[in-house]
């Protein structure tokens, strides 16, 4: 269900906290539009220990996978990637369907290897929103509806005190394009 | 400087010609682990080197070095007798001036052995010493296995070797730096014969679910024997494997004086770092051009010279685009027609004893004229657009070749090798 509890501004300042942990970055450089990789000289290591810091903080399973490798698995070899390395037109409309303008204009045509250059703070903070926004109607433990924070981060129920579990970020993804998949017919 | 002996237990066979005769005809060593248990891992693959092949160590007189010696070792000492063999080493005289340098990492702790440890924890710092003390259980040899250097050490003991005894320890260049930093020693003069090489056993979970973890391991494959495909599209990540190889480098001179059978020379020898990223390559291959460039002037050769690469081609994405790139910069125009192949599309990747094996393969198919295939190459890749002498060995004469192998954390070493001439 989407969530309330914990606001969009106070998870981009958790990532925050997780960027300048990892990279040693200046927190006041770290936008919403900056690239992990291009503005703040992330590599690919430094997803793994952001991803993980976030993990620790909200209590999620953030995705082990991109988007693109779970097309190419549900929906067969090329169907993501082309055979010149270019993300196909279908990949391209299932990017901007889940995340909107996050990853900005891909219409021009992008190369798998540029990809992960697009991935920025604000694309990593609607990431963890996703994921936050598959909190339970009910308490798993104790089946009651009583969710509440007290620190703005982890959510657990006001009943029993059992911290929420969320949706492990890949399988939203693959619950995400199965439902489309069934939805629009895109393969 | 000239190559006296060499040896190799690998993936593909108990030695060298073996090993040589499956990678002729395109053969994988690659099929599921089943060393440690793997059910749930998203990467289940790896190359073995078969129990039956390893040296016996109750067999053999020295077998006291037995509870110190790593799996890594012990391959290890299997490569190095038949080199020794080859090389006639036991019959070199002055033992002072034969020396050990050996790539390799200790051995990784066992899940066995934390267990055991963990009995005396409380999980708050504080431990129950007086009953791990005088446990049986825990092995107080447990130590010298963990330990990088125990390898080079014991090689020495076993091979009479009283020269310098070096451990190189950085990753996939290690078996290379071994034999450069060896090359080094004999120019100096400070000995005649050194015994140069690597030696990998990490297939246990340890040593494996780390590199899981960094999603460093091919993950996606139909069977494991197609698992490892260098320069191919669909490549995913590198197969890890297990193996030893090792070379007797031996001053010239010295050589012809016991009327050794030289089997080829070692050029030159470079070696570089990235110094940028702990896992990702340097985006425009500065350090792998480096080491490239620098075995190449160490030979005093130009690209120009060189008729073959044995490609570090380890199958990850970023490797061997990476590695196509610095090859571009060093052959300019003439990039596309330098046969470039890589090993490790039948072997997987032996790490510190990649290197090594793959020098070895390189000379031998100088011998027999035939350039060993990149196999799994199906789909081109247009970033990687050389001649990567796809799926099936090619019959060529070639006199000097280099041998690339670029670590993770970006320690690179390059290796000139070349036909012996009079």
């Amino acid at each position: 269900m989407k969530q309330t509890l914990i606001t969009e501004q106070k998870v981009f300042e958790e990532l925050k906290k997780a960027i300048v942990e990892t990279l040693r970055s200046d927190e006041a450089a770290i936008k919403p539009e900056s690239s992990l990789i291009k503005d703040l000289g992330a590599e690919s290591l430094d997803f793994l220990d952001i991803n993980y810091r976030l993990e620790q903080t909200f209590g999620i399973k953030m995705a082990r996978h991109f988007i693109l490798e779970h097309i190419e698995e549900m929906f067969g070899e090329g169907s993501a990637i082309d055979e010149n390395g270019q993300l196909t037109e279908k990949a391209i409309t299932l990017l901007k369907m889940r995340y909107g303008d996050v990853y900005g204009d891909l219409s021009g045509g992008i190369d798998m290897d540029t990809v992960p250059t697009l991935i920025t703070a604000g694309s990593m903070t609607q990431g963890v929103l996703d994921l936050l926004d598959t909190l339970p109607e009910t308490c798993s433990k104790c089946g009651n509806t009583a969710w509440k924070t007290e620190d703005g981060i982890r959510v657990k129920c006001g009943s029993c005190s059992e911290f929420a579990t969320f949706t492990n970020g890949d399988d939203l993804i693959k619950n995400w394009l199965t439902a489309m998949q069934q939805e629009k017919k895109i393969f | 400087m000239v190559i006296t002996g060499v040896g190799m237990v690998t993936p593909l066979g108990r030695n060298c010609d073996e090993t040589f005769a499956n990678a002729a005809q395109g053969r994988s060593g690659i099929d599921y682990i089943t060393s440690f248990e793997t059910t749930g891992l998203p990467c289940r693959i790896g190359g073995q080197v078969k129990d039956a092949w390893l040296t016996d160590p109750e067999s053999d007189v020295r077998h006291r070095f037995g509870r110190f010696s790593s799996r890594g070792l012990r391959l290890m000492q299997t490569a190095t007798l038949e080199a020794a063999s080859q090389a006639g080493l036991e019959t070199i005289i002055d033992r002072e001036r034969v020396g050990v340098s050996l790539g390799s990492h200790g051995e990784n702790v066992s899940v066995s052995e934390m267990s055991e440890l963990l009995r005396f924890y409380d999980g708050n710092g504080h431990w129950d010493m007086r009953g791990l003390l005088s446990s049986c259980q825990y092995s107080p040899f447990q130590f010298f296995l963990r330990k990088p250097d125990t390898a080079s050490s014991i090689l020495s003991m076993l091979f009479d070797c009283r020269g310098s005894s070096l451990s190189i320890v950085s990753a996939c260049a290690a078996g290379p730096q071994a034999i450069g930093e060896a090359y080094r020693i004999i120019q100096d003069r400070k000995a005649d014969v050194m015994i140069a090489g690597g030696c990998e056993a990490t297939l246990n979970f340890m040593g494996f679910i780390g590199f899981v973890l960094i999603k460093a391991l091919a993950e996606k494959y139909t069977t494991p024997q197609t698992a490892s495909r260098p320069f191919d599209r669909k490549r995913n990540g590198f197969v890890m494997s297990e193996g030893a190889g090792a070379v007797v480098l031996e001053d010239l001179d010295h050589a012809r004086s016991r009327g050794a059978n030289i089997l080829g020379e070692l050029l030159g020898y470079g070696s570089s770092a990235d110094a940028y990223r702990i896992t990702d390559t340097h985006p425009k291959a500065e350090g792998a051009f480096l080491a490239m460039a620098g075995a190449l002037e160490d030979a005093s050769l130009t690209a120009d010279d060189i008729d073959y690469v044995n490609a570090h081609g380890t199958s990850t994405v970023q490797n061997d685009l990476v590695e196509s790139l610095a090859i571009r910069r060093i052959f300019g125009e003439r990039a596309r027609s330098v046969p470039v192949s890589s090993n490790k599309s039948m072997m997987g990747h032996t790490i510190a004893a990649a290197g090594a094996i793959e020098c070895i393969l390189t000379l031998m198919g100088m011998h027999r004229s035939l350039i060993l295939p990149t196999i799994n190459y199906e789909h081109r890749d247009p970033k990687c657009d050389l001649d990567y002498v796809p799926n099936e060995a090619r019959h060529m004469p070639y006199r000097r070749a280099l041998s690339n192998s670029f670590g993770f954390g970006g320690q690179n070493a390059c290796l000139c090798i070349g036909a012996f001439e009079e």
